[in-house]
C-alpha cells in the first residue's frame, strides 16, 4: 500500500500522500536480492559513520510541514510528516521497510514473534503470530484483538484514508490472545501492506467503542513502539519522550522535539544558529545554496533512492497529448539529463528515472524510457507520421490546431518553475508552444486533476512502502469519474491496451516472480505508450550539526527518525 | 470602512478655544453629552457595518466555494459514499445562496465548522491563531506608535536638520525592505553573527516560535523569541508612521492656534506638548488603528519566518489546503476587525479633538 501517490509539492500533503493504492505483496526485493527478508540487514539506508552517543540529552530537530492529525486511519491524516514525526516513533507495525543488497523489502518488525505467513491456495489466509514481549505503554499485551479491532476500524470506517486490501477482508480469527487469521475474499499480492504501510496496529482495549478520532486526532497518550507523544501544540512542535515500557531497544535520549519551521531559509538560519540540531529539507533551488553556505560542523547525507519521482503528466483524453505520437515526440523532445543536472547536478544527483517505480521498488522496474533521449528527428518523424507539419512560425499544426498546450504545477514552487522554464525551452526548439499556469495544490488535486481539466502537469508520485501499485497511477479502472466521486488516481486518464490485465496481475498475484515479470512488462507497455514522463527521483537530504551522534541514515519508506531510538548527544 | 471613509462622517466644531471658557459643570455636562453622543455613533457605526459585513461575507463565500471544494480531503478515501454523505450533510447540492444562509446561521450561533484539513473546529484554530498573531501586533504596535512618534515629533521640532534629513533617508529604506529579507537579515545580524563570533552556545535572540520547546509564559525566553519578529514588523511601521507623525506635527506647528499661541507667550514647550502634539495625534491615530487592522491577517511572511502559529500562517496553510471552513471564519473574522478598528479610530479621533463631532 501506500504507493503511487501523488503528492501536493513542497509539502507532501493533499492528494493520497500516504494513501495505498492498489497493492500486491511484496517478499520480491528479497528474491531479486538473493536473500530472505530473516537474512535482511537493519541498516536504513546508505550508513554513515556511527558516532557514539551518551545516555539522556534532548534535541530539536526542525519540521517543515506539520501533521494534520494524529489519526491515522482517517483521510485528515494524510501527511508524510506525521508518518515520520509519530506513526513510526509510536505505533507498532507487522513490516518494517529493510534495506536488503541494492532492495528495499518488508521485513518482520519486533512487533511479531516471527515473520507472517500466508497460504498460496485456496482463499487467502495470513497468519500473524505477535511477540510474547510486545506491550503498550500502560502494560496491556499487544494481542489479536488489536489487529482485528484495526483491522475492522479500516474495513468498515466512514472516514478512511484507505481500504486497499482492507476491504478484501472477509474474516479475522483470534484463536489465542497472540494470533491473528486473516482470511480474504480474493487473493491480495499486497498482503504485506497490511497492518503496515500507513496504518499499523492500534490500541483496541483504549479505543473499541470510543471515538478513536476524537481520542487520536490530536496526539494520543498511548504507544507501541520506542517513544511517546509527551505534547503536540498546534503550529508550534511534537515533543517525544521514551516509552519505558517499550520491548526492544531504549531510546538514548530523554526527549526529541520536532519544531514546524515551514519557512526553509529560515530552518537553515536556525540550524545555523545551533536552535535545530537536524534537518530534513525538501531539495528546493534555494536548499542547495543553503548546503552549499552551511558552516563546519554539519554534517549530511544526500541520497537519491528515495520513493519521490519528479514526472510529466500529460492527459491522454485532452489535445494534443489524446495522440500517442504527439506524446513520443513530447518524449524526445525533453532532456531529461539536463534538467536533472540542472536541478540536483551540484547535488550529485544526475541521472533521469527511466520508470515510474521508484528505487524503493527498483527490483519491480524495468528501464525502458532510457531509449527516450532528446531527438530531434525523432521527434519529425513522430510528428510527420501523425500528419502534422511545422508552421512558419515553427510550431507543429494539424487540422488548424497547433501544438499549443499549457503545463501545470504548484505556484511558488521555485525547483518546478525552473523545470518548467527548461521544458518551455527545449520544447519551443522542437516545435511545441507550452505555456506555464501554475496554481495552489488545492486547486491542482483537489479540481483540476481529478476533472481532466489540465493538459499537462508536473507534479510528484510517491512510494512509501516497497509494493508496487502502478495501477493506480494508469489503470483505466483508476481514472477519476462522477461514479467514483472523481477519486481514483489515473489522472492522465490512460486507456492502455494490455495494460490493465498486467496491472492486475501484479496487484493480485502472490508469487513475487510473477508479480516482477508482470511489473516489468507493464513498464514496457507503459514507457511504449507513454502516458507520462518519469524525469527523475527526488533527493531527500537529512543534516544534522556535531551535537547529534548515532547511526544516522535515511529511510526512504519510513523516514528519516526511523532509527530515533538510537539518535542521542554526541558522546 | 476604511479611514477616507470614516472621515467623511467627521464634522469640524469651532475652534477648540471655546471650550476652555466654559465652566467646570458645563465641562461635565459637556463631556456626558459627548460620551452618549459617541456611544450613539459607535452603535450606529456598527449598526451601518452589519450590511457591510454581510455583502463581504457573501462574496468571501461565493469566492472560497466556487475555487475550493470542501470534499478535497474526502476524495482521498475514494469512497462514493462517504462523500455523497458528506455533501448531504454540508448542503453541497444546495444552491449558493442557502448554503451561505446556513453557514451564517451557524457562524453566528457559534458552530464555525470543523477544518477538513485538521479535523479541528475551525472557532478554536482561529482563537489561537488570533491570540498569537494580537501579541505580535501588540508589542509592534505599541513599540511602533511611541518610535515613530519619538522620531516624527524630532523631525518636526528639527525640520530639515541633519537628524531630520538622516532620519528621513532611513524612513524611506525602512519602508522599501520586504518583510521576508529584512526578518532573514535581523536574524543573521542579532542571532547567527554574534553567535559564531563569540562562540556563544546558543543565539542571543532566538527566531523560532515565540518560546524554547517546553517553555510557556511570559518571561525571558519568551522575549528573547518575540525581540525579532517585532522588529522585523516594527521597521517597517516605524518608517510609515513617522512620516506621518512628522506631517501631521509640521501641520499643527505652522496652524494659527500655534502661532496665536506663540504671540501670547505661551512657552515653546507648552505649546509644543499641549497644542501642537495633541492635534497632531487625531489624524496619527487613524493611521495606526487602520494599519493595525490590516496587521490582524497579514502577517504571513513574518510568521513563516520566524514559525510562529497566527492568523498569517493560519490563512497560507487553510488557502493552500482549501480548507473552506477555515477560511470563511478567518475572512470573517479580519473584516470585523477592520470594522472595529476603523470605528476605534473614528473615537481616537473624536477623543483626541473635541472640535470633532460625531454624526
Amino acid at each position: 500500500m501506500a504507493m503511487g501517490q501523488h503528492e501536493n509539492g513542497r509539502t507532501r500533503t493533499l492528494v493520497g500522500t500516504r494513501r495505498a493504492t492498489a497493492a500486491a505483496a511484496l517478499s520480491v526485493g528479497a528474491v531479486l536480492a538473493g536473500c530472505t527478508s530473516s537474512g535482511v540487514g537493519q541498516a536504513g539506508a546508505t550508513q554513515n559513520p556511527v558516532v557514539p552517543v551518551k545516555e539522556g540529552g534532548s534535541l530539536v530537530i526542525g519540521a517543515e510541514q506539520e501533521p494534520d492529525c494524529a489519526d491515522w486511519i482517517s483521510v485528515c491524516s494524510g501527511s508524510i510528516w506525521g508518518d515520520y514525526l509519530m506513526r513510526t516513533t509510536t505505533i507498532p507495525k507487522v513490516f518494517d521497510t529493510r534495506r536488503s543488497g541494492d532492495a528495499w523489502v518488508p521485513v518482520a518488525s519486533p512487533l511479531m514473534a516471527d515473520e507472517p505467513t500466508t497460504t498460496t491456495s485456496g482463499p487467502q489466509r495470513i497468519t500473524y503470530r505477535i511477540s510474547p514481549d510486545a506491550v503498550w505503554s500502560d502494560g496491556e499485551p499487544i494481542t489479536s484483538a488489536d489487529l482485528k479491532y484495526t483491522a475492522l476500524q479500516i474495513r468498515d470506517g466512514k472516514d478512511v484514508l484507505d481500504k486497499t486490501g482492507y476491504d478484501k477482508i472477509s474474516k479475522i480469527e483470534t484463536p489465542d490472545a497472540k494470533t491473528a487469521v486473516v482470511t480474504l475474499r480474493e487473493t491480495y499480492g499486497g498482503w504485506r501492506t497490511l497492518f503496515s504501510s500507513i496504518y499499523g496496529v492500534l490500541p483496541e482495549h483504549l479505543l473499541k467503542g470510543k471515538n478513536r478520532n476524537a481520542i487520536m486526532k490530536d496526539g494520543y497518550s498511548f504507544s507501541g513502539g520506542p517513544w511517546k507523544i509527551q505534547s503536540w501544540k498546534k503550529g508550534t512542535s511534537v515533543t517525544l519522550i521514551p516509552n519505558a515500557r517499550y520491548w526492544g531497544p531504549k531510546p538514548k535520549l530523554d526527549k526529541v522535539t520536532f519544531q514546524f519551521t515551514t519557512d526553509t531559509a529560515a530552518a537553515f538560519q536556525a540550524f545555523k544558529s545551533g536552535q535545530l540540531d537536524a534537518l530534513f529539507p525538501t531539495p528546493q533551488l534555494d536548499v542547495v545554496e543553503q548546503l552549499n553556505q552551511t558552516a563546519g560542523g554539519t554534517r549530511r547525507q544526500i541520497d537519491a533512492e528515495t520513493g519521490n519521482l519528479e514526472a510529466i503528466w500529460m492527459n491522454n483524453e485532452k489535445f494534443p497529448f489524446d495522440s500517442v505520437d504527439v506524446r513520443r515526440a513530447v518524449a524526445y523532445a525533453i532532456d531529461r539529463t539536463a534538467i536533472v543536472k540542472k536541478l540536483y547536478g551540484s547535488l550529485g544527483v544526475g541521472k533521469p528515472a527511466q520508470s515510474f517505480l521508484t528505487p524503493v521498488l527498483s527490483s519491480y522496474a524495468g528501464t525502458d524510457f532510457s531509449h527516450y533521449t532528446r531527438d530531434l528527428k525523432a521527434v519529425d518523424k513522430a510528428m510527420r507520421g501523425d500528419g502534422w507539419a511545422k508552421g512558419s512560425d515553427g510550431i507543429w499544426a494539424k487540422g488548424g490546431r497547433r501544438a499549443e498546450f499549457t503545463i501545470v504545477s504548484l505556484a511558488g514552487n521555485k525547483r518546478r518553475e525552473l523545470t518548467e522554464q527548461i521544458l518551455q525551452t527545449q520544447l519551443e526548439q522542437a516545435g511545441f508552444r507550452m505555456t506555464i499556469k501554475n496554481t495552489t495544490p488545492a486547486n491542482l488535486f483537489g479540481k483540476q486533476a481529478p476533472a481532466g481539466t489540465f493538459q499537462m502537469g508536473l507534479w510528484t508520485l510517491i512510494d512509501t512502502f516497497p509494493d508496487p501499485t502502478q495501477s493506480n497511477s494508469f489503470s483505466s479502472t483508476s481514472i477519476p469519474t462522477e461514479a467514483n466521486g472523481r477519486s481514483g488516481l489515473n489522472f492522465v486518464r490512460a486507456r492502455i491496451d494490455g495494460l490493465d490485465p498486467l496491472l492486475a496481475t501484479v496487484d493480485r498475484e502472490t508469487d513475487p516472480r510473477k508479480r516482477v515479470k508482470a511489473s516489468r512488462q507493464a513498464d514496457k507497455i507503459i514507457a511504449d505508450q507513454v502516458p507520462a514522463i518519469p524525469i527523475s527521483t527526488v533527493p531527500n537530504i537529512l543534516l544534522w550539526n556535531d551535537r547529534v551522534g548515532g547511526p544516522l541514515s535515511n529511510n526512504p519508506s519510513e523516514g528519516p527518525w526511523w532509527n530515533l531510538a538510537k539518535w542521542g548527544v554526541a558522546k | 470602512m476604511g479611514s477616507g471613509k470614516v472621515t467623511e462622517a467627521l464634522r469640524a466644531a469651532p475652534a477648540p478655544e471655546g471650550r476652555h471658557s466654559e465652566g467646570r459643570g458645563a465641562q461635565g455636562r459637556g463631556r456626558v453629552g459627548r460620551s452618549r453622543q459617541m456611544l450613539r455613533y459607535a452603535v450606529r457605526r456598527l449598526a451601518y457595518s452589519v450590511p457591510v459585513v454581510l455583502v463581504a461575507s457573501f462574496v468571501f463565500f461565493w469566492a472560497v466555494r466556487s475555487t475550493f471544494d470542501p470534499l478535497t480531503k474526502l476524495r482521498q478515501a475514494r469512497d462514493p459514499g462517504v462523500l455523497a454523505r458528506e455533501s448531504a450533510r454540508l448542503g453541497l447540492e444546495r444552491p449558493v445562496l442557502e448554503q451561505y444562509g446556513l453557514w451564517m446561521k451557524a457562524f453566528v450561533t457559534g458552530d464555525w465548522g470543523v477544518s477538513t484539513r485538521t479535523g479541528d473546529r475551525a472557532q478554536a484554530m482561529i482563537g489561537s491563531a488570533l491570540g498569537t498573531t494580537l501579541q505580535l501586533v501588540g508589542w509592534a504596535v505599541l513599540f511602533a506608535v511611541v518610535v515613530a512618534l519619538a522620531i516624527g515629533t524630532y523631525s518636526a521640532a528639527r525640520q530639515y536638520s541633519a537628524g531630520d534629513h538622516l532620519l528621513t533617508g532611513l524612513s524611506y529604506l525602512g519602508v522599501a525592505m520586504p518583510a521576508f529579507w529584512l526578518g532573514l537579515l535581523l536574524i543573521q545580524v542579532f542571532a547567527i553573527w554574534p553567535r559564531e563570533q563569540f562562540g556563544l552556545e546558543q543565539p542571543p535572540l532566538y527566531f523560532v516560535g515565540l518560546h524554547s520547546p517546553g517553555m510557556s509564559g511570559v518571561n525571558a525566553d519568551y522575549f528573547r523569541h518575540l525581540v525579532l519578529p517585532v522588529m522585523t514588523l516594527t521597521v517597517g511601521l516605524i518608517a510609515s508612521w513617522s512620516r506621518f507623525s512628522r506631517a501631521s506635527m509640521l501641520e499643527a506647528l505652522n496652524s494659527d492656534y500655534v502661532k496665536t499661541a506663540r504671540a501670547k507667550g505661551v512657552p515653546p514647550r507648552r505649546i509644543f506638548l499641549r497644542h501642537a502634539l495633541r492635534n497632531s495625534l487625531a489624524p496619527f491615530v487613524t493611521v495606526v488603528a487602520a494599519d493595525t487592522a490590516l496587521l490582524i491577517g497579514g502577517l504571513v511572511v513574518t510568521e513563516q519566518i520566524f514559525a510562529i502559529s497566527g492568523m498569517g500562517r493560519l490563512f497560507l496553510d487553510s488557502l493552500l489546503a482549501g480548507d473552506v471552513y477555515v477560511l470563511l471564519p478567518w475572512m470573517l473574522i479580519v473584516a470585523l476587525a477592520m470594522v472595529l478598528f476603523n470605528l476605534a479610530a473614528d473615537l481616537g479621533y473624536a477623543l483626541l479633538d473635541p472640535r470633532v463631532t460625531l454624526r
